[in-house]
């Protein structure tokens, strides 16, 4: 169970990072588009047709945000119950409530902005949470290979 | 040692295995409660709400007042159950047309005017749609052929209160036209207004590629000379923003001292602003009803519902110099006669205030004492919508389908409160009637009676309107933001004694939203 848990902490963290590119990819073509006489309102917002390429990254900081990263988040703690890694239901938990913080920001930052830049914020802490539940599989591995013989170069 | 190890391993996998059940067995549950049986009919859905009302059937047996369902089951009263099905209200079947129109649609690449190649569904091979023209009082027949547009589909009358055979929603009022089928549209015109049609199966997908058009009913009495009347429809085609099927600028001849009545429809699924430059301006209807003394005003803008109507009137500068009237952007129309050269103006930072504006009149009826009080607050929560894992939208608190079917009785003066917490911004349409609005956040009307059919209830607004129940039948009351729709904003207003055969789903494919 350890490589798909492993996996799955990568995968979160992966997400994250492809959320940041999405939404700033979408950001700087809806600028762009502006720039050369594009108008945004409620209208083209709403519109499901793509009034400039780009905004394709806004439908998938959408999706994703809204359905794929909760899921695996769901996928890490399950698999975190079956793997012997310690600590690992912890900080799967840890992940999955940054995730509940994190959409949950999102979509009320609709209503009051100045929660966008803590869901900003808190994307940094999810990447760094995700990093760190993965990296708990490594260190244990490690550590464990390791311990015996250290402990013989000290008795030598 | 060995076998305690293994007997730790045990009891860790019996704890993980237990683990997962407990947070995968509510989800299960959850997912597969919310899915939707392959048929439904919409009168199954959810819970009755009686605003306060007696149901029918609970008054007949309690034997106390006559009960409501009598006005409207005329076939058959007192008997919900079995009463009179939505496909017997009809318009004189004897009369005969007054306007008579024949739509074809089709499935096709087209072109538009202004050369764009769009991949979508044409009505008599263009789109937006002909615009159909009647008068006041006047047969509109309007019959639709489906030659080629897959998913069948329908022809709703959006804001005209048709009787309810003809609103044309799939599934609730009629099935989806298939290809190679026609299905015949009559209604009276009966109030003259800027109205449009639009397919209302699989609405979503075919509004947005095409299935529209315009629909003007003409006052009786022939306009003065120097009238001009001119349809500016909004749409956007694969993103690009269209007026009349035109991007950029759609032209109208206008001489000098000409009234210029300008009908903007808006069909997309968000608000648009719309302004003047070159001209003070009234806005002399919404949604097809007139207003009450509308003052001119100068740098002020009109937020056009989704899917609601402004008619704009211009008086046109004696000194000959054109006018522009914005539609959310820079372009729009251009109104002219010997140059069309009207510079573009930002919009204004002021927007009409449709609570004051205008000088109060009658309403006809007597909001204070209402026969239902209903409340349909909008929220938003997580969880399952026919199987999709997602944040959706909530009536009353309840998720679709479980969502609340308002039961009223011909006759009736119902008062609704639509309350949005929901984080964004919905255009609600009630299909059959027009409502008008009490208040808006508990602060009153003012101005001439705002009749609508298609309101836009901002994150955190909260409005008090009112209608009589005078066209009996069952009707969506919905968002016209489409694809909001088809994440559950859709609730049914429901005639007592009125049933109705057609399913969503089932053989013909029925799909509302």
């Amino acid at each position: 169970m350890k490589p798909v848990y492993k996996v799955l902490a990568y995968l979160v963290a992966v997400e994250v990072a492809v959320q940041a590119m999405a939404v700033v990819f979408a950001d700087a073509g809806l600028k762009k588009w502006v720039e050369q006489g594009g108008v945004l309102d409620k209208a083209v917002i709403e519109s499901d047709a793509s009034a400039f390429p780009e905004i394709v990254g806004f439908v998938i900081h959408g999706i994703n945000g809204t359905m794929v990263i909760p899921l695996i988040a769901v996928l890490l703690l399950i698999s975190s119950f079956f793997t012997k890694v310690p600590g690992a239901v912890k900080a799967a938990g840890l992940v999955l409530l940054l995730v509940v913080v994190q959409v949950s920001l999102g979509v009320v930052a609709h209503d009051i902005p100045a929660l966008g830049a803590l869901h900003g914020l808190n994307a940094l802490l999810l990447f760094g949470a995700a990093v760190y539940a993965a990296s708990r599989g490594r260190g244990t591995g490690v550590s464990a290979r390791v311990r015996p013989e250290s402990r013989i170069g000290t008795v030598g | 040692m060995k076998g305690t190890r293994r007997d730790g391993g045990r009891i860790r996998l019996a704890v993980a295995g237990v683990a997962t059940i407990a947070i995968l067995g509510p989800l299960t549950w959850l997912w597969q409660g919310s899915l939707m049986p392959e048929a439904y009919s919409v009168m199954d859905m959810g819970y009755e709400d009686y605003g306060g009302g007696r149901p029918a059937h609970a008054a007949g047996s309690g034997g106390g007042s006559s009960g409501h369902g009598a006005h409207s089951g005329a076939s058959s009263p007192g008997h919900a159950a079995s009463g009179r099905g939505v496909a017997s209200f009809t318009a004189d079947p004897a009369r005969k047309a007054d306007v008579a129109v024949t739509l074809i649609a089709r499935r096709q690449r087209f072109k538009l005017p202004t050369g764009r190649f769009v991949d979508g569904y044409t009505l008599n091979g263009t789109s937006p749609g002909p615009v159909i023209r009647a008068t006041v009082g006047q047969l509109v027949q309007v019959r639709l052929v489906n030659e080629s547009v897959p998913d069948g589909m329908t022809l709703h009358w959006h804001g005209v209160d048709v009787p309810n055979a003809v609103d044309g929603v799939a599934g609730v009022t009629q099935d989806a036209v298939g290809v190679g089928q026609s299905f015949t549209y009559r209604f009276v015109a009966d109030q003259a207004g800027t109205f449009w049609y639009h397919s209302h199966q699989v609405s979503h997908e075919q509004v947005r590629r095409g299935l529209l058009g315009a629909l003007v009913v003409a006052p009786a009495p022939r306009p003065p000379a120097g009238t001009v009347d001119v349809v500016a429809l909004l749409h956007l085609y694969d993103g690009a923003r269209t007026v009349n099927g035109r991007e950029g600028d759609d032209r109208a001849e206008a001489r000098p001292g000409d009234r210029v009545r300008v009908r903007v429809i808006n069909t997309e699924n968000g608000q648009t602003p719309v302004w003047v430059g070159g001209a003070p301006f009234r806005l002399v209807a919404l949604d097809g009803t007139d207003l009450n003394g509308p003052a001119p005003v100068r740098d002020t803008a009109v937020l056009v519902t989704a899917g609601g109507r402004a008619d704009i009137e211009v008086t046109m500068p004696e000194d000959g110099s054109p006018v522009r009237v914005h539609i959310g952007g820079p372009t729009g129309v251009v109104l002219g006669s010997r140059s069309y050269d009207a510079p573009a103006v930002p919009r204004p930072a002021t927007t009409l205030n449709m609570l004051s504006y205008g000088a109060p009149a009658p309403i006809g009826l007597d909001p204070d004492r209402p026969d239902r009080r209903f409340v349909y607050e909008i929220g938003r929560r997580p969880g399952f919508l026919d199987g999709r894992p997602g944040i959706w939208w909530t009536i009353n608190g309840h998720m679709f389908p479980d969502v609340p079917m308002f039961v009223v009785a011909e006759g009736d003066v119902v008062r609704m409160r639509i309350s949005n917490h929901s984080g964004e911004t919905h255009p609600m349409h009630l299909h059959g009637h027009h409502a008008v609005v009490l208040s808006r956040d508990g602060v009153a009307a003012t101005g001439s009676p705002w009749w609508v059919d298609s309101l836009e209830v901002g994150n955190g607004e909260s409005y008090d309107i009112a209608f009589v129940a005078d066209n009996p039948g069952i009707w969506m009351d919905h968002c016209h933001n489409l694809p909001h729709a088809t994440e559950g904003l859709v609730a049914h207003l429901m005639y007592e004694g009125v049933t109705t055969s057609f399913t969503v789903g089932g053989p013909a494919g029925n799909e509302p939203e």
